[in-house]
């Protein structure tokens, strides 16, 4: 599950793990439409170097590479399929032109910057805030409350996962055994117990809850709050000149294939 | 008035064939710590959720008898009023940890109560430094060691500033040195802030030096209800199976052989000052 891996948030301090979760993610919403608008390779490519000085600044290189590698076998199949069926419909039996395999290209370097941004939003926002950010944006504390529970207890439930595996198999259960419907068969006496102890578990979360006052006022109150700054209102600001760039150049400048640049410039 | 009193109480569970407790008739004073004792299934647990209101109002089930706890009838009281009152410890510290950092679980039930911002943060530290764990202030719960988590556990409920603080069975995860500094924690907060402690426990020899007042429980009955050296001492504490501390032990072996001491003792340092005294007369 190494796509995953790129979606896990570590403790650090860096500039944009300090920025305000709401911008950062408006930033990343702002990518994901100018990435949908073009289809053409060069404002891809472009928008492909954009999140890099923020993974520089936040110092999550590792982590973002490999959730770049987990995205890696996607983006080939996005590619092959794309490239194949193009071409079995349009150029078939001619061989396949510069302009198809570029289309490809870009159709892959689509999913790549969606993968890549999603992968530094996640990499640089904690939960906490991401609970707070959706909290001051008016969603229901409940829903908070689910959203920040779950992701606090991911790692807890992984252990869990983890030590019933070990019972079950130290009971002589083969997980790795027989074909594919055996194989999930297998997984049965491991899912069981997990979800009973995660039933268990939310029980007990639920007397704790009601134990602190859960539900005592409407207006509940909150020990943090968000405010933006100065780099947020800077993030906030490129992102909306980014925006109306993007629609500009989407709506009246032609762009050429990246193949007629090239040819262009060896003459 | 005592702060705790309850009156014949009985509970039987939605789903149970016989009550849970049974005739529960006990007064806890202000300002008391209790140990509260019994094997396991005596119906402990169930007491300590009468305590704080979870049951009925959590548990649903049948409810007979009077509870009053610091003036407030239980069967009336909803449970986030309560929660304000008596604060209830659990007994996995994993459980009942939900926030991702410890200072925002800390804050989770005056956020709840709506306490203004400045407040709260005031509050926070208080609690965190009362129980020793400011250094933690940042880092993710389902980090910290069990020792750990159940001292955020306790500045949780302690935020609260309750008049009672229940604990139920707060030490079962940990090893004995967590233990006792958990212990100690607790011991503080009677001593200093005047709280009263109901603490659900077997580890009596660790336990029993800090209470003023024991109360076994069996099969969902009182048997013994007192002052620790009185409770120890009796033959039927042994006899149902309460760990009953090895000082307490000592003495009754060496009063069967004949080796009377002055005063039954509960704890290690009662045993070797009696002994001492017994060995330099002779």
């Amino acid at each position: 599950m190494s796509v995953f891996d790129g979606l896990k948030f570590r403790k650090v301090s860096s500039p944009v793990h300090n920025l305000d979760p709401r911008v950062k993610f408006f930033f990343v919403c702002v990518l994901f439409v100018v990435a949908v608008m073009f289809f053409q390779l060069l404002p891809l490519l472009v928008l492909f170097f954009v999140p890099i000085p923020f993974v520089l600044v936040a110092r999550v290189k590792r982590e973002w590479i490999r959730s770049l590698k987990g995205a890696s076998m996607l983006a080939f199949i996005i590619f092959f399929f794309n490239f194949i069926f193009n071409y079995i419909y349009n150029e078939y039996p001619n061989i396949p032109s510069a302009s198809l395999i570029e289309y490809s290209v870009a159709m892959t370097l689509r999913f790549v910057v969606l993968v890549e941004t999603f992968s530094v939003f996640f990499l640089t926002t904690s939960p906490d805030l991401l609970g707070l950010a959706l909290e001051q944006s008016h969603v229901p504390y409940e829903f908070c409350f689910a959203f920040t529970t779950a992701v606090r207890f991911v790692p807890v439930l992984a252990d869990e996962a983890q030590t019933i595996m070990d019972a079950q198999k130290s009971r002589g259960l083969e997980l790795e055994r027989g074909n594919f419907l055996k194989r999930i068969k297998n997984y049965i006496p491991i899912l069981i117990p997990l979800i009973v102890s995660a039933i268990r578990r939310s029980l007990e979360l639920a007397e704790a809850m009601e134990s602190r006052a859960w539900g005592a006022t409407e207006k509940r109150t909150n020990l943090y709050v968000l405010r933006l700054g100065k780099t947020d209102y800077a993030l906030a600001f490129t992102s909306i000149f980014m925006l109306v760039v993007a629609i500009l150049v989407w709506r009246f400048v032609p762009i050429p294939p990246l193949s007629v640049i090239l040819s262009f410039l060896q003459l | 008035m005592a702060l705790i009193e309850t009156e014949n109480l009985s509970f039987t569970y939605p789903s149970g064939m016989k009550p849970a407790v049974e005739d529960i008739s006990i007064s806890i004073e202000k300002g008391d710590f209790v140990v509260l004792t019994g094997p396991s299934g005596c119906g402990k647990t169930t007491l300590c959720r009468c305590f704080n209101g979870l049951i009925p109002h959590f548990y649903g089930g049948k409810l007979e008898g009077n509870i009053t706890v610091a003036g407030y009838n239980v069967a009336k009281c909803l449970v986030y009023e309560l929660a304000r009152h008596v604060g209830l410890v659990f007994q996995n510290p994993e459980n009942q940890l939900f926030a991702l950092s410890v200072e925002k679980d800390v804050a989770f039930g005056l956020e709840n109560c709506g306490m203004p911002r400045d407040d709260m943060r005031k509050r926070v530290d208080w609690a965190l430094q009362m129980t020793g764990i400011e250094e933690l202030r940042e880092r993710a719960p389902h980090e910290l060691s069990g020792g750990q988590q159940q001292r955020v556990a306790i500045a949780c409920v302690l935020a609260m500033q309750p008049e009672v603080m229940v604990f139920d069975e707060p030490t079962s995860f940990l090893d004995p040195l967590g233990a006792q500094k958990i212990f100690e924690v607790i011991n503080d907060l009677n001593k200093e802030l005047g709280i009263t402690v109901i603490l659900v426990e077997h580890r009596l020899d660790l336990a029993s030096r800090y209470a003023n007042h024991v109360i076994v429980m069996n099969e969902g009955k009182i048997v013994l209800d007192g002052e620790p050296h009185k409770v120890f001492n009796s033959e039927r504490a042994r006899l149902i199976g309460v760990g009953i501390p090895k000082a307490t032990r000592l003495y009754q072996i060496l009063r069967e052989n004949g080796l009377k001491l002055s005063k039954v003792p509960i704890n290690s340092e009662e045993a070797s000052q009696f002994l001492r005294k017994i060995l330099t007369h002779d």
